[in-house]
């Protein structure tokens, strides 16, 4: 792959850069202070708030709305149903792109899940759109409802997960499988989870004739505008979206859900500015949840403790009317070597929300699955996990031959298990006790997530004064990407990161690509750096061909950009700054502009993947079978780190979710009405902070000359894979009682 | 037992709707009409357009809304406004007086948030908690910010923050009047 | 919704009487219900009475033979109050109520009164003997084990306000333990709340225990506190066995199945009983 720009990529240390430092969030004040602007704080005059009512019912026809009621409570403006709401442009049902999901804004009467809007209040004040929400009574003609894996036909989706084969297999699986010394056949069981964000879906429209403008937390900035554009007839670029900052997405923020939808057309209806936001329990069905899965998994192991044959083959569900299948099975794609590999999906239709993309969607109950499934092949084989998986270490990737583009997991096994103390780990479970008489057991797996690139584009300036203007639309949902973002940006352009104007989370910025699959960093840091460099080389030319300049004649390639300065890189007494370069010039500006997308031939000729291992301790009481996590240490090669601070807060966030993933995170789904019964935060669980236990995340030091210039993997999700199977594995040391159906709970571990 | 004095039972309150109510926030006096269901949240949000404050599950469940009132720790969603009059409220935009309290710095410091929607309930639960004194141990601490979900999961780093905002100096009885001065300044400032 | 904000338990009253009211102290119990029965489509329009004004509800007061604990006493004034060692198991439960911005505004008489099976304070108000001044049209002292009436059910009728609960003062220890699926913010699978009283000789004088989250309400196992009188203290825990907590009828729900809550229960009776026949642990 060729340096776009010489003399200002590589290792390299450089004086004045921020890349690999642990800044503190630039954005950190605002946070603390709570002047950050969500999405809800908006409060444009003349607000209405609209408030939606909600099916109880999964499957069925609303027959009756009492809209009289609701109208008679003081305040309330308006009652929409599917009787009076706009038509949109485009049919929400029409499947325009893979990732449009098909919304439920009434268009008609038809209930095809619980927590389907049926209605929407709005009023003066929120208090009186709650009250007309409530006096709505509504009736229907309920149908029954498939709620579990084994209510629906069962049917192999054209692709799963975000448009992968549904099976795929290399080698001869049941050769080698009949070939084995050690066989395993196991069936592990993961419930729908919900996002549950800590800012539920929220929206903030205001018309001004055909032009929108929106308050509305995205992950998606570009295809949210387009696909509002086609649904609601009006040119995108007439639709600005402002999304700051998100209270979290986990990928249910990725494109606009059904009731922000009608927010927006409820403001279209009424004539003035609407906020609608979703409670709790209405956030559970019409924005996403990660479908439950059933994962069977069979593996063959050779005398010497090397896998003859893995097939990995998940169950899943999806809704009545669309389509998301968990691609589970994935996450034996490329982790273990075997000569034969087969990973497969089927799936039902249930009366649920359409599932998404949720955190690692995936590779986090896929993971799961085969970090276990990998825990008991090596108790049949008599081996240690971690010897077990050093034997199966994968130096090629599995299926398809390539080479990896780094790989430091050996490293991360390493250093992860020193750090952890795996050496003293006795073979055989049930042996630790700690002074309290509580079962301690310790247990492993390997992290792994691909390292994924999207398009996107960045604007540079460099400005008269000699400071900066970076703009992407770039969204911040948690991970850091003001200040990461800002950091690559400053660097590229040579300036202290205070003399960079940077700009992000706004729709009218240039389309920094989804920030999702662990992929926003490479693909809006590439673009920033791309447009840094095109700025920088802009400024150079102007430098170098202008014979009154000290760099008259250096050439491209033979200057650094540096503290505002371009200095001439055989000769550093000779440079000029920014600022008399364009005076000189009477230029008042130059602007770079930048694309960022995978290099085609480095993504064919090479797997790209972060990797990691996660060591875990739980401790459990004998009697209640109460489990707590003790420690947790991760190690993780995750390419170029361009803030440490931030990566290690992404990691510790991504093992929580694993840990919650094993022990907690549940939504209970009652079989006969198919509603979710602990649709609240004290029910369906998340670790609280005494839940936690003393973490570590080592960062594995990784550099990848093929994954974008920068190195850069990804660190969003990786943290959840492994840490799950990590905490599983250590309850099976602990107690000896091997739980396949998770959450872990209380009464799965009492003889 | 009380005696039901049936004289004065006669002349029993008249229920009302709406309230003129006077909400002191911050060392500021507001006064507003609310409506009887009104939470505090809501007031402080929708009305007075102070929406630091946030709002997670509106049902006790997850801390976000947790400000301070009458030198207490309290989740604002589960309480009404109407409830509230003349008590001191305390919200995060009041903690800060020019320079960030040390909890605020802390926090930037040991980057114990990351989307930032769950940070004001978390610090204001932080002060609370020093203010208290069941800051002695890691558990300690955990245990009692247990009120306060983080779905990022930048638990571990809030314990850090904490730890260090009491190691620099935070004495847990100032906790507090630190914040209430800084209020009486800005107040004062204002004026 | 109408709101009345009287200032006198007699106003209180008579608002009471004429009025289809929801009592309303910490109001941390009553928001998540209505919210609760919204989300099943059966939403409350009951109008409030909030008692948060009537002085003479407020405060934890020692009245030489029994202490007094206002409707209005919060789970942290519970926790702050200077009581003795027979309070150590409630002041644990208060600790357990929620996060502490909850316990800051939850009352100890309002969780009665909602009496939820998983109530977190009532298991120790049956161990204690507690009883409730019950205001109203016919004014009344009911015993605790007299109160709870059954799932979200109590005696205090609808014209009637619960002033406070008094629980007699007597020598002995408490204690409590819960047990739920995460460390805080939970609701009980099972919890247990004991007291004991012993001798010198470090002999059980007298035993009170109670579970809670294993029946429709909470209840005491008196056959358990039969079997215990005489019985050196570090003995305890080894004569609880399965009939002493045979009459408990436990649920299945999306919490736990019957069978684990009642060996839950059976456990956490031993590990109660373990933790009294040990030194006091510090309570604050």
């Amino acid at each position: 792959m060729t340096d776009p720009m010489p003399g200002l990529t590589g290792p390299r240390a450089r004086h004045g850069s921020t890349l690999g430092q642990p800044l503190t969030r630039r954005d950190g004040v605002l946070k603390v202070t709570g002047a950050a602007r969500y999405a809800a704080d908006n409060h444009p005059p003349g607000m209405l708030y609209a408030v939606l009512a909600v099916s109880r019912v999964a499957r069925g026809r609303v027959t009756f709305l009492d809209v009289e009621a609701a109208r008679a409570v003081p305040g309330v403006v308006e009652v929409m149903t599917h009787a009076n709401a706009p038509r949109l442009a485009t049919d929400p049902d029409e499947k325009t792109n893979p990732f449009a999901f098909r919304l439920n804004v009434l268009q008609s009467d038809r209930v095809r899940f619980p927590n389907q809007p049926i209605a929407v209040v709005i009023a003066e004040t929120l208090e009186a759109a709650t009250e007309g929400a409530e006096r709505l009574a509504p009736r229907f003609d309920e149908e029954p409802a498939r709620a579990a894996l084994d209510d629906g036909e069962v049917f192999t989706p054209a692709v799963v997960g975000a448009g992968s084969p549904a099976d795929v297999a290399h080698g001869e699986v049941e050769a080698g499988l009949g070939a084995a010394s050690h066989r395993v056949e196991a069936t592990y069981d993961t419930p729908a989870q919900y996002h549950n964000t800590m800012e539920t879906h929220a929206v903030v429209a205001a018309w001004d004739g055909n032009r929108l403008s929106l308050d509305l937390p995205s992950q998606a900035l570009a295809m949210t505008q387009m696909r509002l554009g086609q649904l609601l007839g009006i040119m995108p670029g007439d639709i600005h979206i402002r999304s700051p900052f998100l209270g979290g997405g986990f990928g249910s923020k990725a494109g606009v859900s059904g009731p922000q939808l009608l927010g927006i057309m409820a403001a279209r209806l009424l004539g003035r500015p609407v906020k609608l936001v979703l409670s709790r329990e209405q956030a559970f069905g019409p924005v996403g949840h990660r479908a439950p899965t059933r994962q069977t998994l069979r593996l063959g192991a050779d005398g010497e403790g090397r896998l003859t044959a893995l097939h990995h083959h998940t169950r899943t569900a999806t809704s009545s009317f669309d389509d998301f299948y968990e691609a589970a099975s994935g996450a034996s794609h490329s982790l273990y070597a075997s000569p034969a590999i087969r990973t497969s999906h089927d799936a039902v239709r249930l009366d649920t929300g359409t599932p998404t993309f949720m955190r690692a969607p995936g590779e986090a109950p896929g993971s799961l699955a085969l970090e276990c499934a990998m825990d008991e092949m090596a108790e049949a084989c008599g081996m240690d996990p971690l010897a077990f998986r050093l034997a199966n270490y994968a130096e090629v990737e599995p299926m398809t031959g390539r080479p990896f583009s780094s790989k430091a997991l050996r490293e991360c096994y390493e250093q992860g298990a020193a750090r952890f103390g795996w050496a003293g780990r006795p073979l055989a479970p049930r042996q630790m006790r700690d002074e309290a008489g509580l079962l301690v057991g310790w247990g492993m797996g390997t992290a792994t997530f691909p390292a994924l690139m999207f398009q996107g584009q960045a604007r540079a300036v460099i400005r008269a004064d000699g400071t900066g203007l970076m703009e992407t639309g770039a969204h911040d949902m948690g991970q850091g990407a003001w200040t990461a973002l800002a950091q690559v940006a400053a660097d590229g352009l040579g300036l202290p990161i205070d003399a960079v104007e940077f700009r992000a989370g706004s729709s009218d910025l240039p389309d920094a690509g989804i920030a999702g699959g662990s992929a926003h960093m490479a693909t809006a840091g590439m673009a920033v750096h791309e447009a840094a460099a095109a700025a920088i080389a802009r400024l150079a030319d102007l430098a170098t061909g202008d014979e009154r300049s000290p760099l008259f004649g250096a050439g491209n390639a033979g200057v650094v950009a540096r503290d505002g300065r371009l200095v001439r890189r055989d000769d550093e007494s000779r440079h000029e700054s920014y600022a008399d370069i364009l005076a000189r010039a009477g230029v008042a500006e130059i602007e770079g502009r930048g694309r960022a997308a995978r290099d085609p031939a480095a993504g064919a000729d090479y797997a790209m993947h972060a990797h990691g291992a996660v060591f875990a301790e739980v401790k459990v009481d004998p009697e209640l079978g109460q489990i707590r996590a003790t420690r947790l240490v991760g190690a993780f090669a995750v390419g170029r780190v361009i803030n440490p601070r931030l990566v290690q807060s992404q990691l510790y966030g991504g093992m929580i979710w694993g840990l919650s993933f094993a022990l907690h995170e549940k939504a209970v789904v009652d079989r006969r009405s198919g509603r979710v019964m602990n649709a609240n935060l004290g029910e369906y669980h998340v670790p609280v902070n005494a839940d936690v236990p003393p973490m570590e995340a080592i960062l594995v030091e990784e550099h990848d000359p093929y994954v974008n210039a920068l190195g850069i993997k990804g660190v969003g999700e990786i943290g959840i894979t492994g840490s799950a199977g990590a905490i599983a594995n250590a309850v099976r040391h602990a107690t000896g009682t091997r739980v396949r159906s998770f959450p872990i709970g209380l009464a799965d571990l009492l003889a | 037992m009380l005696e039901v004095d049936k004289d004065r039972a006669r002349h029993a309150v008249q229920p009302q709707h709406a309230f003129l109510v006077t909400l002191k926030v911050n060392g500021e006096e507001h006064r507003l009409n609310v409506d009887a269901r009104t939470t505090l949240l809501d007031a402080l949000r929708d009305r007075l357009h102070l929406t630091g404050t946030k709002k997670g599950c509106g049902l006790g469940q997850c801390g976000a809304c947790t400000i301070i009132v009458d030198g207490r720790r309290v989740v604002s969603c589960l309480t009404l406004a109407v409830m509230n009059q003349g008590k001191e409220i305390t919200t995060i935009e009041g903690l800060a007086n020019g320079a960030l309290h040390p909890v605020q710095q802390a926090f930037i410091e040991h980057d114990a948030f990351q989307c930032g929607y769950c940070t004001p309930g978390q610090i204001m639960s932080a002060v609370g908690l020093i203010q208290e004194g069941r800051t002695r141990s890691d558990d300690e601490i955990r245990e009692n910010m247990s009120g306060n979900l983080c779905r990022c999961g930048a638990y571990t780093n809030i314990v850090d923050a904490i730890k260090d905002a009491i190691a620099h100096g935070l004495d847990p009885r100032e906790a507090m009047t630190q914040a209430v001065e800084a209020i009486a300044q800005d107040a004062g400032r204002e004026a | 919704m109408r709101y009345f904000q009287p200032a006198t338990l007699d106003e209180a009253l008579a608002i009471r009487r004429g009025n289809d009211v929801v009592p309303l102290a910490g109001a941390t119990d009553v928001y998540p219900a209505r919210a609760g029965r919204r989300a099943w489509g059966d939403p409350t329009h009951k109008d409030v009475l909030d008692l948060s004004r009537i002085e003479a509800l407020r405060g934890i007061e020692d009245r030489g033979d029994h202490v007094r604990i206002g409707a209005l006493a919060t789970w942290t004034d519970l926790i702050r109050a200077d009581l003795p060692p027979l309070f150590d198991g409630m002041k644990r439960a208060a600790r357990e109520v929620g996060g502490v911005q909850v316990q800051n505004r939850g009352t100890v008489v309002g969780n009665a009164c909602t009496a939820s099976p998983a109530g977190d304070g009532i298991p120790n108000l049956l161990a204690l003997d507690a009883a409730f001044e019950i205001e109203g049209p016919s004014p009344r002292l009911v015993p605790a084990e007299a109160f709870f009436t059954g799932y979200r059910a109590t005696a205090c009728g609808p014209h009637d306000i619960v002033a406070a609960i008094r629980i007699p003062k007597r020598e002995g220890r408490g204690h409590f333990v819960k047990l739920g699926a995460r460390r805080y913010l939970v609701i009980s699978i099972a919890m247990v709340a004991a007291a004991l009283e012993t001798d010198a000789a470090g002999r059980i004088v007298s035993a009170r225990i109670a579970v809670g989250a294993c029946s429709a309400a909470a209840g005491r196992l008196p056959l358990l506190e039969a079997a215990l009188p005489g019985a050196p203290l570090t003995d305890a825990p080894a004569l609880v066995e399965p009939r002493h907590l045979a009459h408990l009828t436990p649920i299945d729900d999306i919490r736990a199945s019957a069978g684990y809550r009642m060996a839950a229960a059976l456990a956490l009776v031993g590990d109660a009983l373990a933790d009294l026949s040990r030194p006091a642990a510090r309570v604050a």
